[in-house]
């Protein structure tokens, strides 16, 4: 590649402390059908390098969209201008755990490589799963069906001899449901993705996302909110990634561990039944937050947080592992060529039990079936909230009717003690998660049974 | 080359190339950025970003193509891409046009200030002290956790085949800080205060400090109160997100037109309480969305939304006007060059009451005041439901003691009925709406009581 020779060339000019640079080229296609008409029908890339370097201690950082040698030399220079100068105004001295430099290549396994695919075919299966949803019930007033592929080609260089190249493919889609009767309007939202090619339009068809959503949507149009309280609750497959990522992930991260989040000081320690084994896994195959290295070209690898109910570990970059005198995790990430990496999940999730949804069910006396995901938070005190889109209530182990689902919080410690009871249905899905700079993560598990707050109605 | 000589490059090639209508849009950003985490300053970046989104229409069919590279080649093989796009697109039998050429306002006064177009990363970088040190100075039990401040120079550029081109530049400070104290070996829920201005001098990282630390402190040792139905003063942020983000959603002509808004058909009706007036001001001075025209070279304008509580009216982008055949209000807006213009407010401004926060505590007898909130609103339905950040208890006009584990719950649409009074303080939040606090009643505060 050009580029990175451009870069080679800076970085062998610049000998002083610790220098990496990457480069990164998304290409994205998007289509995105409205109400049966084509909304979107783009097409783009977007295509930068960025400097990070350590001097005496202190990080500097600059990233260009101009990839000229020139631009590329007077980036380098910004980035280190900028370490030396706010050195005086910086009470913490970086450090970085030592690595061993990799030299290495790597592709997300495709079977269908979507840069060789034609775009008619996809436009149609969109306009195709648009008609369905549509027609699904006359309650459905409007919907929103997207497809898109963000093809990642990234290449890393530092200064201690490190020169990676990953290319890292994501397919995934989305379909938006609203229903309204009598004045009544609901709402639904599913979503298929994966790192991969376009095989995951076979092996989780849209079409089925999207008829899942348009049911929910039409079923919850007359439904009533979920009543407010605190309950016993199952929280369905899907979303049970949200529970790791919110509940129990973030706090894992050792930038808010060191603030003094609720896993702070917990190692080794139970934190949650011992059914629960917790783990952010930076090779899960197809995993939408896969990766082989990180930003910091650390290798990932598979990590647990939680193993049978005890803390076992935290997620790491090269600078927070020497602090806590751990080996790196691979964990620091960037969104893009315009941030510098910081420590976030990949796929997050809690191990499979055996129990069947019945089974599940069979011992609630009064609770709920919560299910389709929204948007969560965690606070680093362990107080956390994810939205859910439907509530199915259970009465003596039946399930009964459905109703509009509400956020649910908690506090992770308890939510996780509360956990006595984990089913085999394990999946994994899409997530994008915000945390100063947004990402790519997996979110998956298996429906599991524990107790909430749910914020419903009186 | 300017930023608006590549965008009529643009509209030239794709015209030659055989579209009906082109359409260029060039974004360049400069932003020198403090990050803090894990207490301390962590890191300072210098960006640049620029890129071009070009827009085009073929037998009324769409294609859309966009670049990180301004240059001759690049364009050129973007133009390209966007007509190929349209080509095998199907056509919009609601595709009327592009935006024509009309006069533009003057340019809003106070979006461009040339002291954060050209701030040093020093600067900067003191900015962010005053806010630490203000944060770390209110009290030994405040600890920062992260935060990050940005100073934005954002240059725009739009043409298109029937004549329209613009180009300005507007300039965006803005700074967040997250605090938590500690005390016994207790962690407070984590506060977080921010502070966003078009003009350097009244940007004020000290406030945000003090702010935020004051919160931080304010939720130590909270307690529980036995659940109940009652009245709630929303803060600006948590108003904004939980009131104004169903009402921009509704009246979002968008929205109204795919069945997506409980308001179509509802123009002249009463939807809110008396006291509520609402609207959206494209050119309101030194406004974080202000400039005198929109993302499709259309004018901005001052647009009525509700006024005494009924609605009046909603916003529109050229593509929703057409449809109705009425002018646009100028309210097309991109997050990004590589993205189609929306619908979206610009700035959103909530009329501001008489009384100051702490007159609106004093009327409530009992109630709970919530600072943050975290939770989800649908914005179809108003349907809302999250945990009360930052929340304390009211009993009679007086705060008691902070609220933990506390959610609160209600609709958005009734809420706005049960408008009791209006703030006084406005500030711009992150959804650009201009909030002051409210005080609403019949929201449902649930605890595990």
């Amino acid at each position: 590649m050009v580029v990175v020779e451009v870069l080679k060339k800076s970085l062998k000019k610049h000998p002083e402390g610790y220098v990496e640079l990457r480069y990164h080229k998304r290409q994205t296609f998007n289509i995105s059908v409205k109400d049966g008409k084509i909304d979107t029908l783009n097409s783009g890339a977007v295509e930068g390098a960025c400097a990070r370097v350590l001097i005496n201690g202190s990080w500097g950082f600059a990233s260009s969209t101009t990839l000229e040698k020139e631009k590329i030399d007077k980036m380098l220079k910004d980035a280190v201008s900028l370490a030396k100068s706010s050195k005086p105004k910086k009470k913490r001295v970086a450090k970085l755990a030592s690595l061993k430099p990799h030299v290495d290549r790597y592709e997300t396994p495709m079977k269908k490589d979507p840069g060789k695919a034609g775009k008619e075919e996809l436009v149609s299966l969109v306009i195709d799963v648009d008609k369905a949803v549509r027609d699904f019930s006359k309650t459905i007033v409007s919907d929103t069906v997207t497809f898109n592929i963000v093809d990642d080609n990234l290449a890393f260089i530092s200064s201690e001899g490190s020169e990676i190249h990953q290319r890292i493919v994501r397919c995934f889609g989305s379909v938006t449901v609203v229903a309204r009767e009598k004045g009544n309007i609901a709402s639904a939202y599913e979503s298929i993705g994966e790192q991969s090619g376009l095989e995951v339009l076979e092996k989780t068809p849209l079409m089925n996302v999207g008829l899942t959503a348009a049911e929910r949507a039409s079923k919850l149009v007359s439904a009533k909110v979920a009543p407010a309280g605190y309950h016993q609750v199952i929280l369905e497959n899907r979303i049970v990634g949200l529970l790791a990522h919110e509940a129990v992930g973030h706090c894992a991260e050792a930038d808010l561990v060191f603030g003094g989040s609720f896993l702070a000081n917990k190692i080794g320690e139970k934190v949650a039944s011992e059914k629960v084994t917790l783990v952010d896994d930076g090779v899960f195959p197809n995993g939408f937050g896969t990766m082989k290295y990180d930003d910091e070209g650390v290798p990932t690898q598979k990590t647990v947080i939680i193993e049978k109910g005890v803390c076992k570990s935290f997620l790491h970059s090269r600078e927070t592992a020497q602090h806590f005198g751990v080996n790196p995790t691979g964990n620091a990430r960037a969104w893009n060529f315009e941030f510098d990496p910081i420590i976030r999940m990949r796929n997050t999730y809690i191990e499979a039990g055996d129990y069947t949804l019945e089974e599940l069910a069979e011992d609630i006396k009064e609770g709920f079936f919560l299910k389709g995901g929204l948007s969560g938070q965690a606070d680093f005190n362990g107080e956390f909230m994810f939205g859910t889109q439907e509530a199915i209530r259970i009465k003596n182990g039946e399930f009964a009717e459905s109703m509009r689902g509400v956020t649910i919080s908690g506090n992770a410690f308890e939510v996780l003690k509360n956990v006595d009871a984990i089913g085999k249905d394990f999946i994994m899905r899409v997530g994008l998660c915000g945390k100063e700079q947004i990402n790519y993560v997996g979110m998956g598990g298996a429906s599991l049974r524990t107790k909430v707050l749910i914020g419903g109605a009186k | 080359m300017s930023l608006l000589n590549f965008a009529e490059l643009a509209v030239k090639t794709c015209q030659e190339l055989g579209a009906d209508e082109t359409e260029a849009f060039i974004q360049n950003q400069q932003i020198v950025e403090v990050v803090l985490e894990r207490a301390e300053i962590q890191n300072e970046r210098f960006k640049t970003q620029s890129g071009i989104g070009i827009r085009v229409i073929k037998d009324k069919k769409l294609g859309f193509a966009f670049a990180s590279k301004l240059s001759k080649e690049s364009i050129e093989e973007t133009c390209k891409e966007a007509i190929s796009l349209a080509k095998v697109s199907v056509p919009n039998p609601e595709w009327v046009s592009l935006p024509s050429k009309e006069r533009l306002p003057k340019t809003p006064e106070g979006i461009f200030d040339p002291e954060i177009a050209n701030i040093s990363g020093d600067k900067m970088l003191n900015l962010v002290i005053n806010a630490y040190d203000a944060a770390k100075g209110y009290d030994k039990r405040v600890d920062i956790d992260d935060g990050k401040f940005s100073a934005i120079l954002n240059e725009i550029a739009v043409a298109n085949s029937h004549g329209v081109e613009a180009q300005e530049k507007t300039t965006r400070i803005e700074g967040y800080l997250v605090c938590v104290a500690k005390e016994h070996g207790e962690t407070s829920s984590m506060a977080y205060e921010y502070d966003i201005s078009t003009i350097l001098k009244e940007f004020l990282p000290e406030k945000i400090g003090r702010s935020a630390a004051e919160k931080a402190l304010s939720s130590l040792h909270p307690k529980t109160v036995e659940s109940f139905t009652g009245k709630v003063i929303l803060d600006s942020d948590p108003a904004s997100f939980i009131l104004f983000y169903p009402v921009i959603s509704s009246v979002n002509a968008d929205n109204v037109q795919r069945g997506r808004s409980l308001w179509a058909g509802k123009i002249g009706e009463k939807v809110a309480a008396s006291k509520l007036t609402v609207f959206d001001d494209g050119l309101m001075p030194k406004g974080v969305g202000s400039l005198n025209f929109d993302f499709e070279g259309v004018p901005r304008q001052k647009t009525p939304i509700i006024t005494r509580g009924k609605l009046e009216g909603f916003i529109h982008n050229s593509f929703t006007a057409n449809k109705e055949g009425r002018k646009s209000t100028g309210n097309a807006y991109r997050e990004s060059y590589n993205m189609l213009p929306m619908v979206a407010a610009s700035n959103f401004v909530i009329k501001a009451g008489k009384k100051r926060l702490d007159e609106l505590i004093a009327e409530v007898d009992k109630g709970i005041i919530v600072r943050r909130f975290s939770g989800n609103v649908r914005p179809e339905s108003g349907e809302f439901s999250g945990i009360a950040k930052q929340a304390s208890y009211i009993e009679n006009g007086q705060i008691k003691h902070a609220l933990g584990e506390t959610m609160i719950s209600g609709n958005a649409f009734q809420a706005l009925k049960n408008i009791i009074d209006i703030g006084c303080e406005i500030r711009p939040t992150e959804i650009r709406a201009y909030t002051p606090p409210i005080l609403v009643d019949n929201i449902h505060i649930i605890s595990k009581q």
